[in-house]
């Protein structure tokens, strides 16, 4: 087998036979993670710089365990304790971690393009871990496993992903993925909430929750992103709520076998109960799960032979 | 080039007379489990314990090892090789480890079949048994059981498949290695 590319920067740069590649491997990894000597010898010698310009508990966790379960010597950097607060440029951090000769970065950073342009410019893989509004694809992969986990394939699955669409790079990330792996779509959102030319996305639309539910398999909330929402896009946490969370009543109404999924972190009372989050449900916790197996899958395929920069 | 220097009928000897040597070495099979490295191995390793059930009337749990991920070789390999399940559903702690594979050549994969288990728990001891044994060792390893010694040169290798034509055999082909 061959994976033909040093960095993972998008969703949309992969084809569907890739996605499903990584999505097979992924269960394999799964497993040394149930194993009482969680660590296998892989990646030993190689080093992951983690390099988090945003806040982030899950993903960096999770990249950081990734790393160290294949062996590889991880070291993560985050913006409030490092130069970037004295007026470095990103890329001039770059360099000087490149310096330091990492095999691999994994980068989350506040605006889109950055990962990009770091894995055009440097010679090690770059993994993206969020940027700005463009893409989180580790999420989305995680996400697409732990679907293909509960229902054997994505192929017509009904997934619904519900709230921010806007700012929202998890949304992107899956609306790329599952369609690639013929999943059908629908996104849930006030209007203000929708970007501009979601109509091109190939998917369905809806403003409202309640007629969308009885046909998911999949119900994906979105976390109402206070730091992003400085402007007014709806009129409050109770309004929002009303229409657009998660709660008892509309889990009852949903499929028998549907489940129910949030990226984390979860703003309980916001768009999603606790009713909902604890139901049984809910992937929620196999999701954090899953993401250990996948970015274990990614790095190994990221750091496997030698592939040549110019 | 493609021949098939042992047939049907001699590779199910070679296996039968594994399972009667193990009979015969083995007093205790309480504690015995069996882990055939992947794929060939596991294609042997499942014969055998066919025969041995058989013949004990006990079952013998038999797991299967990916070792992709213990490879001495990762770094110099242009591209990773593709990374299967290592599927074994008991655990390895005080048992006494049979472990299978289909071909024992340079001992590298050996090694790195012995570090995988050890990963897994510590078993009271592990047996080597091997379908083939082809020499040109590259490690101190040496096979427990062999079902057959063949003297090849390096620019061959020998794969066994599951038959086509029926359940009960392996076909064993060796061909010219692709480099």
């Amino acid at each position: 087998m061959t994976w033909p590319y040093k960095d993972l920067i998008a969703i949309h740069d992969l084809k569907r036979e890739e996605i499903a590649t990584i999505l097979d491997m992924a269960s394999s990894f799964k497993e040394i993670s149930k194993r009482d000597i969680k660590k296998v010898p892989t990646l030993r010698g190689k080093t992951v710089v983690l390099l988090f310009y945003e806040p982030s508990t899950r993903t960096r966790l999770s990249f950081e365990l990734a790393a160290k379960r294949l062996s590889a010597d991880t070291t993560a950097l985050s913006a409030s304790g490092s130069s970037f607060t004295k007026g470095e440029t990103i890329m001039d951090a770059a360099y000087n971690v490149m310096a330091m000769a990492p095999d691999c970065i994994v980068v989350r950073y506040p605006y889109a393009g950055i990962p990009r342009k770091m894995a055009q410019l440097l010679p090690c893989s770059v993994i993206n871990a969020g940027d700005g509004y463009h893409e989180h694809p580790t999420q989305a992969l995680l996400d697409m496993f732990t679907m293909k986990e509960r229902f054997g394939t994505l192929d017509g699955l009904r997934v619904a992903i519900v709230g921010d669409i806007m700012h929202s790079r998890v949304a992107r990330s899956n609306v790329y993925g599952l369609r690639k792996m013929g999943a059908r779509v629908v996104l849930v959102a006030p209007k203000t909430l929708l970007p501009p030319g979601v109509d091109t996305w190939g998917v369905d639309v809806s403003a409202e929750l309640d007629p969308v539910i009885p046909d998911a398999d999949v119900i994906m909330m979105l976390r109402v992103q206070k730091e992003r929402l400085n402007r007014q896009f709806f009129s409050g946490d109770r309004e929002y709520s009303f229409f657009y969370g998660l709660n008892r009543a509309r889990v009852e109404k949903m499929k028998t076998d549907a489940v129910i999924m949030h990226p984390g972190p979860m703003n309980r009372g916001v768009e999603i109960t606790c009713d909902a989050a604890d139901s049984a449900r809910s992937m929620i916790l196999d999701q954090v799960e899953n993401g250990v197996a996948i970015r274990m899958t990614l790095l190994y395929l990221s750091l496997g032979g030698s592939v040549n920069v110019d | 080039m493609n021949d098939q220097p042992v047939n049907t009928k001699e590779v199910n000897d070679i296996l039968n007379n594994l399972a009667g040597t193990l009979l015969d070495s083995i007093q205790k099979w309480e504690d015995v489990v069996f882990i055939g490295i992947r794929s060939g191995g596991v294609l042997v390793a499942k014969k055998v314990v066919d025969l041995l059930e058989e013949k004990t009337g006990k079952d013998i749990p038999l797991g299967a090892l990916d070792i992709a991920l213990y490879r001495d070789d990762l770094s110099k390999m242009r591209f990773y090789p593709e990374v299967r399940k290592t599927d074994i559903p008991f655990s390895v702690d005080d048992k006494t480890v049979i472990l299978v594979d289909d071909v024992l050549h340079t001992g590298r994969s050996v090694r790195a079949a012995i570090d995988h288990i050890v990963d897994l728990g510590r078993p009271m001891r592990i047996y080597l048994m091997v379908l083939f044994d082809r020499g040109g060792r590259e490690f101190p390893i040496q096979a427990d059981f062999v079902g057959k010694q063949i003297d090849l040169s390096d620019e061959k290798i020998i794969k066994i498949e599951a038959s086509e034509d029926t359940e009960a055999t392996i076909d064993v082909i060796i061909c010219e290695v692709n480099r």
